[in-house]
This record gives C-alpha cells, sequence and structure tokens, in this order.
C-alpha cells in the first residue's frame, strides 16, 4: 500500500517538475538560460541515442560527434544548396548518418571493449579532417557552412530561444517514449543479453553482429535528426564543433548519469552540460573537474549516478494468477 | 533416420590437438553420451557442433544441412541448443528474462515495431511470455520467474539453462555436464527431465562424469581420448570394453 502511494507521489511528482520545466519559458526565463537548456536538450537527445550503443548492447562507441556532424551537414547543404526547407532535409540527415555508420562499422563491429573504442575515435578524427578539407568542395573547409535557415513547423518559423526550446524538448520526450519502447521490447532485450554476455546470447540464436551494427545505426539516425535541429538552431556549423571533445561529452553524461538508464542519462545531460554553465568563472578549470568526478565515479559508482534497474515483466492475465 | 553426424572433426589450438579426426553419427530419438577422461577434447567437440568453435578439418551436417561453416546463431534457429559446461546464464536478468532470450529467435519484431510498439510486437510479446513461463513450468521453476539467475542455487540455475535451450524450440540438445555440481536427488529429478524432454521428440547429446548416470540415461555411448574416439556403443557393451576400462573408468577410481 505504501510502495503504491509513494510510487505515485513520485510520478506526479515527476509530471509537475515536467509542467514547471515547460513553463520555464513563459515564466521569464531569459534568453541566455534558454539557450544553455537547449544546448542540455540537444546534448540529452544525443546521449539517449548514444545510450543503445553503450548503454544497452555495451559498445565502447567514443565516435558519436561524428554522426552529429555527418547529420548537421547533410542538412547545411541540402538547405543552403538545394533551398530544401529544414523539416525536409531532416530525414535525409539521419539517413545520411545512418548509410555512413555501416559504411564505416561494418567491418569493425565485431571488435570488442578497447579496440572498438580507439577505432570510433579515430571516425571522430577522420570526419573532422575531412570537413577541414571541404571533401567533395561541399562542406566549405574549415570556415563551415553560413546562412542555413531557420526551420519552418506548419507555417510557424522557428527563430527565438524559446521556439527552440519546445522543439528540442519535444524531441527529446519523443526520443524518450520511442527508446523506451525499444528497449521494452524483443530488440531491446538482445541488446542486453549482448551486453551481459555477448557469447551466451549468440549460443541462444541472437545474431550479435546484426544486433550491435543496428543498434549503432539507430543512434547514428537519431544523432543525425540532432544534427539537422542543431544546424537549423546556429545557422553556421564548422568542422570545430564537431570534434572529439565532443564525443567525450556525450560518452561522459551517459556512463556518469547511468548507463541504460533514460532517467540517469538526462540528469547526466543537466551535470555535464548545464551546471558548469553555473560556474561561469571557473571555465577553465572545466576538464579538471570532470576528470576527477569520473574518477570518483569509477571508483565509488561505477554504474552511474541513476543505474538501471531490473525490468518488471507482466504475466497475461491466464498466468498471473498462478505466479504471484 | 540420422540427425546429426560428424566426419572426421580436426580443431588444434597451436601446437595441442584437442579433436583429432572425430566421426559419428546421432540417430533421431537417441540420448548419446559423450564421455572420456578430463581433457579429452569432448567440450570442444560441443563447440564445434555448436559453432562456438570452427573446425580445422571435417564436415558437421544437422537436420539435411552442411553446419561446420555457420555462426552459432545460425545453427540454434536450425533447431540445435546447448546448455554450458561453466554455466552461462545472464546472472543480473530475472529467471524469466534468460528465458525469453531463447524465445528471441523464433520471433520476428524488428527496430520499427518495437520503435513503434506496433500491434503485432505486443502480440507476439504476450506469446513469448507464454511460452517462457510454459518452459518454467516444464523444468519446475516457474515459482521463482522474478528472482535475479545468478541468486538461485546451482541446480536451479542448470534447469534455467536448460528451459531457456528448450525455448529455442529446439530438435536437438546439447547438455555440457548437466549434472556437473548437483546434489542426488537434483540428480535423480534431471534423469526425470531428460527423459521427459526425450518424448517431447527432441534428440540429446551430453557429456557427464557420472558414470553411474550416464550408464542409467543414455542408450549409446561415445568414449574419447586425446581428441580420438576409442570405442562407441550401447552402455553395456561400452561397460565391459577393455580399452575403455584402462583409459577411462580404471584411471577414474
Ligand atoms: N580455447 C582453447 N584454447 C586452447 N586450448 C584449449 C581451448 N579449449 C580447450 N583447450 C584444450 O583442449 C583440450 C580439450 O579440452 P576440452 O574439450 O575442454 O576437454 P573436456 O571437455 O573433454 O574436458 C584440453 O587440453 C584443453 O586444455
Ligand atoms: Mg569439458
Amino acid at each position: 500500500m505504501t510502495a503504491t502511494t509513494l510510487k505515485r507521489f513520485a510520478f506526479w511528482l515527476q509530471a509537475a517538475g515536467a509542467l514547471i520545466f515547460l513553463a520555464l519559458p513563459k515564466l521569464g526565463l531569459g534568453a541566455y538560460w534558454l539557450d544553455v537548456l537547449n544546448m542540455v536538450g540537444m546534448y540529452a537527445i544525443l546521449a539517449l541515442s548514444l545510450n543503445i550503443i553503450l548503454g544497452h548492447a555495451g559498445m565502447f562507441h567514443m565516435g558519436h560527434a561524428a554522426f552529429f556532424a555527418v547529420g548537421a551537414y547533410t542538412t547545411a547543404i541540402l538547405n543552403t544548396r538545394l533551398k530544401w526547407p529544414v523539416f525536409a532535409a531532416m530525414p535525409f540527415a539521419g539517413i545520411a548518418a545512418g548509410l555512413f555508420a555501416i559504411a564505416v562499422a561494418a567491418p569493425i563491429i565485431h571488435l570488442r571493449g578497447d579496440y572498438l573504442l580507439m577505432v570510433t575515435i579515430g571516425i571522430v578524427e577522420i570526419v573532422r579532417i575531412a570537413l577541414v578539407n571541404d571533401i567533395f568542395g561541399l562542406t566549405g573547409g574549415s570556415n563551415g557552412i553560413i546562412g542555413i535557415a531557420r526551420p519552418v513547423l506548419f507555417g510557424f518559423r522557428i527563430t527565438r530561444p524559446q521556439h527552440f526550446f519546445y522543439l528540442i524538448w519535444g524531441f527529446a520526450a519523443l526520443s524518450m517514449l520511442l527508446f523506451y519502447w525499444l528497449e521494452h521490447s524483443r530488440y531491446g532485450r538482445a541488446l542486453k543479453y549482448i551486453k551481459e554476455d555477448t557469447v551466451a546470447a549468440e549460443g541462444m540464436g541472437i545474431n550479435t553482429d546484426r544486433y550491435k551494427l543496428s543498434a549503432l545505426v539507430v543512434g547514428a539516425v537519431w544523432a543525425g535528426f540532432v544534427g539537422a535541429v542543431y544546424a537549423s538552431q546556429m545557422r553556421t556549423i564548422s568542422p570545430g564543433s564537431f570534434n572529439f571533445w565532443e564525443s567525450v561529452i556525450m560518452f561522459m553524461i551517459v556512463i556518469l548519469g547511468g548507463s541504460g538508464n533514460q532517467k540517469g542519462v538526462l540528469l547526466g545531460a543537466f551535470l555535464v552540460v548545464g551546471l558548469p554553465e553555473l560556474f561561469r568563472d571557473l571555465q577553465s578549470a572545466r576538464m579538471l573537474v570532470f576528470g576527477a568526478a569520473l574518477v570518483m565515479m569509477m571508483i565509488f559508482r561505477p554504474q552511474g549516478l541513476i543505474p538501471p534497474k531490473p525490468r518488471n515483466y507482466t504475466l497475461p492475465e491466464s498466468l498471473a494468477g498462478k505466479y504471484p | 533416420m540420422i540427425i546429426l553426424s560428424l566426419k572426421t572433426l580436426v580443431k588444434s589450438f597451436g601446437g595441442l590437438v584437442a579433436v583429432a579426426g572425430v566421426s559419428f553419427d546421432v540417430e533421431r530419438g537417441d540420448i548419446v553420451g559423450l564421455i572420456g577422461p578430463n581433457g579429452a577434447g569432448k567440450t570442444t567437440v560441443f563447440n564445434l557442433i555448436t559453432g562456438a568453435q570452427r573446425p580445422d578439418g571435417g564436415d558437421i551436417f544437422f537436420a539435411g544441412h552442411r553446419i561446420d561453416r555457420l555462426k552459432p546463431h545460425r545453427i540454434v534457429k536450425l533447431g540445435l541448443a546447448r546448455t554450458f559446461q561453466t554455466i552461462r546464464l545472464f546472472p543480473r536478468m530475472s529467471v524469466l528474462e534468460n528465458v525469453l532470450s531463447g524465445c528471441h529467435c523464433r520471433m520476428t519484431s524488428g527496430i520499427v515495431s518495437s520503435l513503434l510498439r506496433l500491434p503485432h510486437q505486443r502480440r507476439e510479446e504476450k506469446v513469448a511470455l507464454t511460452r517462457a513461463m510454459e518452459e518454467l513450468e516444464f523444468v519446475g521453476l516457474a515459482g521463482s520467474w522474478r528472482a535475479m539467475a545468478g541468486g538461485l542455487p546451482y541446480g536451479d540455475q542448470r534447469r534455467l539453462e536448460i528451459a531457456r535451450a528448450l525455448a529455442t524450440e529446439p530438435k536437438f540438445m546439447v547438455l555440457d555436464e548437466p549434472a556437473g555440481g548437483m546434489n542426488d536427488q537434483e540428480t535423480r529429478g534431471l534423469r526425470g527431465l531428460i527423459d521427459r524432454i526425450r518424448k517431447r521428440d527432441i534428440t540429446i547429446m551430453l557429456i557427464e562424469h557420472d558414470i553411474g548416470f550416464v550408464m542409467k540415461v543414455c542408450n549409446k555411448l561415445v568414449v574419447i581420448e586425446n581428441g580420438a574416439i576409442i570405442a562407441e556403443g550401447p552402455p553395456e557393451v561400452i561397460q565391459k570394453d577393455p580399452k575403455v576400462i584402462e583409459a577411462y573408468l580404471g584411471v577414474g577410481d
């Protein structure tokens, strides 16, 4: 009885928190802080998509910024050269990032742990260098691409920080819902089996290589979508925005918050991206603080701040009575 | 009818020849015991059959397919399931979720139907839950469906591995030391369980050190030593074979 009341209370508390959060732009929060929250939201979606790869499938992938970059550049090119609206370009940003993931990852997907980590780090650098060298004459070299249009949704032009706030956090909420469903399915289970014991998973009939690759592709497609939003919010993108450090931040959000748990990842995004804004004077000490925090986490809470709980199943009614 | 056929299988690790030209056939409905001293190459033979390792030479045919170049998941799909000598459950998942891993290969929902929780996906999930519970009932673990697999007593973990393998709907099961670590009562229960599995028209091959167990359960034995077969036949015959007594039964004492 008390456990259910407590659960219900926690649910309403979270719902109220979410409502207040959504009302923030109306409550007079300034443009600067809205921009910070927008940044947090974008990293949150990126980290949620990385969470599928790193948190669920357990693959040490530190190259997520590469997929983010492919999405952002695809959008920028389609928009500035072919005048495609941002939302028309967005699906193609995802597809391009997904195809890129297949191309680079298919040969390396069977690598484990530390090897995969090194190769994925390499991918980010290769993408960044390709962008700097104005690959295909389309990326504008180190200056990048300027003059990307604002997104238009049902005739409404999204320009101000509060508009982006609703776009980004709406996207984050949708991502959380879809990824929750994905996690609680045959597909999500397969990834968890692979993380727990790849040999046993393969031995139970799971095509482990294909699942690893497809997890990477799902994550990449989503990072590509975020890239589209980012490009249209910034209006200017350049290779500097997609360096290795961005990948590290996404990786850190997932590990610090709680690999495999959406709430943990969300908390991680606020801590890693939002918190430093509260201490702007200490900007130069940021890396030091992050480093120290990660070391402490590894020692005291290696599962992250909010680790995932084992999944609860509800049996079909015919069985639920028999086996409480 | 021959369901599994091994033809001159060879596997070496560096300089060590673990399996040196093993050939034998398994008839559908058999319960075959693969016995031999420690390090004889029994587990390696199982790893070759299940695709966990690739043979250096020889062929394996299962139910009309050549399987020695296939990945383990393909072999499971063809109807050949296994348990591991060193228990390999998913220890931090529930008993039920462990068995659901076996249901995976008979399900079809992919990324899109899972992301969007389509009706087909939800129906299939319900069917899988029911299937998994059936197998747990079959091995006698349904009451523990919520428990963490890693926290179960040793004997229950072995039975859970069997339930998980059964959930793949196999025609053929290979069990690597299923009685390992079980007490007498659990071992007797296991004999009954193996009998009930055979009644489901599932052919069984098992490795076991407990000679008394093997003699009672199996209708055919294959004895290997140093990676080569030294005898094969019904238990009564094997029991009297001088080579076997010298190489295996004698050493055991
Ligand atoms: N992966 C491996 N790498 C190297 N040597 C191995 C490997 N697997 C088994 N062996 C060796 O092969 C021989 C047979 O082992 P195994 O098949 O496990 O024997 P059994 O199951 O009959 O006790 C042993 O000498 C063992 O040390
Ligand atoms: Mg063995």
